[in-house]
């Protein structure tokens, strides 16, 4: 077993996507009253959890962050796609998310560092 | 690095948000202006607002980035005010011959602002404001939950 192993590096590959969502979320609540503005949303999870199953380490800490447009949104009056209720709920789910990542390195790194002897 | 462009980004909405009020505010002050700066009726403002144009940025984060072999997400910048235009909508026009400002038929040139619709106005880019502000103190706990890590 490696020091840093496949989970620890798929944590990092998640830690990064689920910031990125939190740009892309900011960017739409930044834009929710712009005319024309189609709210973007990021994928990460399908090629994370593909790159997991294969336990290609390589594939793993090169997980693609995709940020893209959401075109099954629907659009209002002004061609503006951002749903204030949907964001909100996107925002407090990502941000649970990121915490529990943080949680979890947290006790990995513990566990090493006990392993080590540094406590 | 991600959280921090969330922050700017809430930030650029904030500042958005912020003007939109001020511009509503103009409005509503000047409800019954018969003589703006050219003399005629105040003209209802309004902002108009476009995404804030995204673009490369060579910065230490998206060098490592790409070091690294991590295909990173187009970068976002946010939302801009792109113009305050002028509402093109007619003035309203009241009969009021005592009007200094009355025409020959007795009717005044009132500006075209319509008072309710300012007061929506000025809901939605309270809540809009709200909305940023929240965006960003996730941003901000998100990060603190990363330093965290460090103790």
């Amino acid at each position: 077993m490696q020091l840093f192993d496949t989970t620890q590096l798929a944590l990092e590959a998640a830690m990064h996507g689920t910031s990125q969502r939190q740009t892309a979320i900011a960017q739409n609540i930044a834009n929710v009253n712009t005319p024309g503005y189609r709210r973007q949303e990021v994928d990460f999870e399908g090629q994370l959890s593909a790159a997991m199953a294969a336990d290609d380490r390589d594939a793993v800490r090169r997980t693609a962050i995709v940020q893209r447009t959401d075109a099954s949104a629907p659009v209002r009056i002004d061609g503006n796609s951002v749903d204030m209720d949907v964001e909100a709920a996107g925002q407090a789910r990502n941000g649970l998310m990121y915490q529990a990542l943080v949680a979890v390195t947290k006790a990995r790194t513990g566990i090493i560092q006990s392993a080590i002897g540094n406590r | 690095m991600g959280l921090f462009d969330a922050i700017d980004i809430a930030g650029s909405g904030l500042s958005a948000e912020r003007l939109r009020m001020d511009v509503t505010s103009e409005n509503l002050a000047n409800a019954q202006t018969t003589r703006g700066a050219d003399g005629q009726p105040y003209r209802r403002k309004e902002v108009v607002l476009q995404e804030a144009a995204g673009g490369a940025r060579a910065t230490f984060a998206s060098a490592l980035e790409g070091a690294m072999g991590r295909t990173g997400a187009a970068p976002s910048r946010g939302v801009q005010v792109a113009a305050i235009v002028q509402d093109s909508a007619p003035n309203r026009r009241v009969y009021d011959p005592g009007h200094p400002d009355a025409g020959q038929d007795g009717y005044v040139e009132l500006p075209n602002v319509n008072t309710v619709t300012e007061m929506v106005e000025l809901i939605s880019s309270s809540r809009a404001y709200e909305a940023n502000a929240t965006a960003m103190q996730t941003a901000k706990s998100m990060f603190t939950r990363t330093l965290d890590l460090l103790r």
